[in-house]
């Protein structure tokens, strides 16, 4: 092979770690933007007048759950890794897991969601549950029958319940595997206990990942409304999630390269392979997406057409249609080029632009609901169904910058703790001399 | 004694394993040959990098290829379905926006003519399939398929002599050098 061979002389022994001086500047700013927009955020989402509140809760649902995608993902990738025996990946793990250690943060976004000043116009099913009089389950049995076979799953209690086992049980799992990893670093004689024990406890807890995608995209955005339901929604935002998040691995592996570090155990090989991981899920996303929109436009059920056709009224319809192209067909063409993969700064153009789809498709995931939502809901505020709220496009950029410093004050902090690659890991070899 | 005509083909050396024929193929490779070839029963890797291949044409045809598959899938579709005899399924229109129903037959023909593509592509590239090789008329070229590792030199490369050549086979490490003539 043309290029050096590497071996354990070139492994930093105490590991590769951020000059923290270096990003001082950033991690500051992020937090102060992150702490000023939380303020304005909360004051947007209790205090403001009615006509602010109610749009700027949607603002705060699809800016919570964009971000919360990419922490999402993060966990899946170093679950992933380890459950297939990865080999190539290990000099890139350590940038799975701190992307993934967010989600605990990134899942306090939620709480103003937990109230129901809040709830009140994103999930109607709720408002017409803490209306009943009496048992609730029979009050729903004489005036809403749908809720009334939902009310299993769609009740204030279990829903309250599934919130907290997200954000308990599956921070768990991250924060768990990630102190495994982390420990190894200074361990003075690391074997393949880590190894075996990380590879074991990623199986099960594949499971809870599955079961955090899917029920979180329920219980936040498909419960906006409770008409509507399709089968696909999990796995479609899984394929955005995993997706995305290797976009933002790839972002801050060329990131850390261009400031010096990963120096000989990362190179143009494992970029090649996050090109074509992203280049699968590209693919992948287009796959569900099209299945979903195929299943539901030719069964014409009108509980389920009522999604796509919100998104096809008003000029809703551009942002469809720019979706096709814009999320599929472009990367598609760009990402079939190998030297293209095997080059950072080039993919990273590639993630960023992908980054840009994911916002526009998580866009017109929440937003296109909410004119619909609330002119049903207070129509006494907010007027009859309209296709947007004018003016509340503000507040969407407001939830989106507050939540989006929060999350890079989260992942500089995260990269900045521990060795930027397990430089003490059996297989940190295999992965650096990686040739594929 | 044969009255026949032959012509030369090349050399052929022997080398004794996997890694000596990559390391006689990089010396090859940066003497400068153009037309010469490796033999092995297995696939070495990185041998393609060793012998400074570049890198085939043949994904640009499969991309073209495949595109030409989307496009007939299209046309077949569109014309038959839309124009020739518009087909009214549950209230669905019959004109462009009828296109969901038709990705599934484009995906297909995509993968069809992508495959039909690489297949024949490649067959091409390769020149195959063939009758006869030049290099069957060695002794020893069998062992190719079995437990020897060969480079030839073509004589119609321009660096190609009969002796330099042969004196730089046996130099960086080849055995059995042999002067493969093939019957004209």
């Amino acid at each position: 092979m043309a290029h050096h061979h590497v071996t354990s002389a070139d492994i930093a022994i105490n590991g590769d770690h951020l000059d923290s001086s270096k990003v001082a500047g950033v991690k500051s700013i992020a937090l102060g933007v992150a702490a000023i927009g939380t303020v304005a955020s909360l004051y947007c989402l209790f205090f403001a007048p009615e006509s602010i509140r109610g749009s700027f809760a949607y603002s705060w649902v699809f800016a919570f759950y964009f971000f919360l995608t990419l922490s999402i993902g993060g966990v899946f990738w170093t679950l992933l890794h380890n459950v297939s025996n990865s080999g190539w990946g290990t000099s890139v793990r350590r940038t799975f897991e701190n992307l993934g250690s967010t989600f605990p943060w990134m899942f306090l976004f939620v709480i103003p969601l937990l109230f129901p000043q809040v709830q009140q116009y994103l999930y109607e099913w709720m408002n017409i549950h803490r209306e009943a009089t009496g048992n609730v389950k029979e009050h729903l049995h004489h005036t809403n029958h749908l809720l009334y076979n939902k009310y299993w799953f769609m009740s204030t209690a279990f829903w309250y319940g599934r919130v907290a086992f997200y954000g308990i049980v599956f921070s768990a799992v991250i924060i768990g595997l990630r102190k495994l990893s982390t420990t190894q670093d200074t361990d003075p004689n690391p074997g393949i206990k880590r190894l075996l024990q990380a590879r074991f406890h990623s199986t099960y807890t594949l499971i809870i990942f599955a079961l955090t995608i899917t029920f979180t995209g329920f219980d936040f955005l498909m419960g906006q409304d409770y008409t509507w339901f399709s089968t696909m929604w999990g796995v479609y935002l899984f394929a955005g999630s995993a997706l995305n998040s290797m976009a933002v691995i790839v972002i801050v592996c060329t990131w850390l390269k261009s400031q010096g570090h990963l120096k000989h155990v990362t190179g143009p090989e494992h970029f090649h392979i996050m090109g074509k991981l992203m280049f699968a899920f590209t693919t992948f996303w287009a796959y569900i997406t099209f299945s979903q929109y195929f299943l539901i436009w030719y069964a014409g059920i009108t509980e389920e057409t009522s999604y796509f056709l919100i998104r096809n009224t008003g000029n809703w319809n551009i942002g469809m249609i720019a979706l096709v192209f814009g999320h599929f067909v472009v990367p598609f063409v760009v990402l079939l080029q190998a030297w293209l993969k095997k080059n950072p700064k080039m993919l990273s153009i590639v993630a960023v632009y992908t980054l840009c789809m994911h916002v526009l498709d998580h866009y017109l995931i929440t937003i296109p609901q909410r004119g619909v939502s609330l002119g049903n809901i207070k129509p006494d505020v907010f007027g009859p169904i309209q296709v947007s709220i004018p003016g509340a496009f503000w507040g969407d950029i407001l939830a989106f910058i507050t939540i989006g410093a929060a999350f890079v004050f989260f992942l500089i902090r995260a990269i900045g703790q521990h060795s930027l690659y397990p430089n003490r890991d059996p297989r940190i070899l295999e992965s650096a001399n990686l040739f594929n | 004694m044969s009255t026949t005509r032959k012509r030369v083909y090349g050399y052929l050396a022997e080398f004794k394993s996997a890694s000596a024929l990559y390391k006689a193929a990089e010396k090859v490779r940066d003497s400068g040959f153009k037309k010469w070839d490796c033999y092995s029963p297995y696939p070495i890797h990185g041998l393609d990098g060793a012998m400074g291949m570049k890198r085939s044409i043949l994904p640009w045809f499969v991309f073209f290829g495949g595109m030409t598959g989307t496009a007939t899938a299209f046309a077949l579709a569109y014309t038959t379905q839309v124009v020739i005899y518009p087909t009214i399924v549950q209230a669905k229109p019959a004109n462009i926006f009828t296109v969901p129903a038709f990705f599934p037959i484009m995906f297909e023909l995509t993968i069809l003519f992508s495959g039909f593509t690489t297949l024949f592509g490649l067959l091409a590239l390769i020149q195959l399939p063939r009758l006869n090789h030049p290099l069957f008329a060695s002794r020893q070229f069998h062992r190719a398929t079995d437990d020897g590792f060969f480079i030839a030199i073509e004589a119609r490369d321009p660096k190609f002599s009969p002796n330099a050549t042969r004196d730089m086979l046996s130099e960086i490490g080849g055995a059995n050098i042999e002067l493969v003539e093939e019957e004209d």
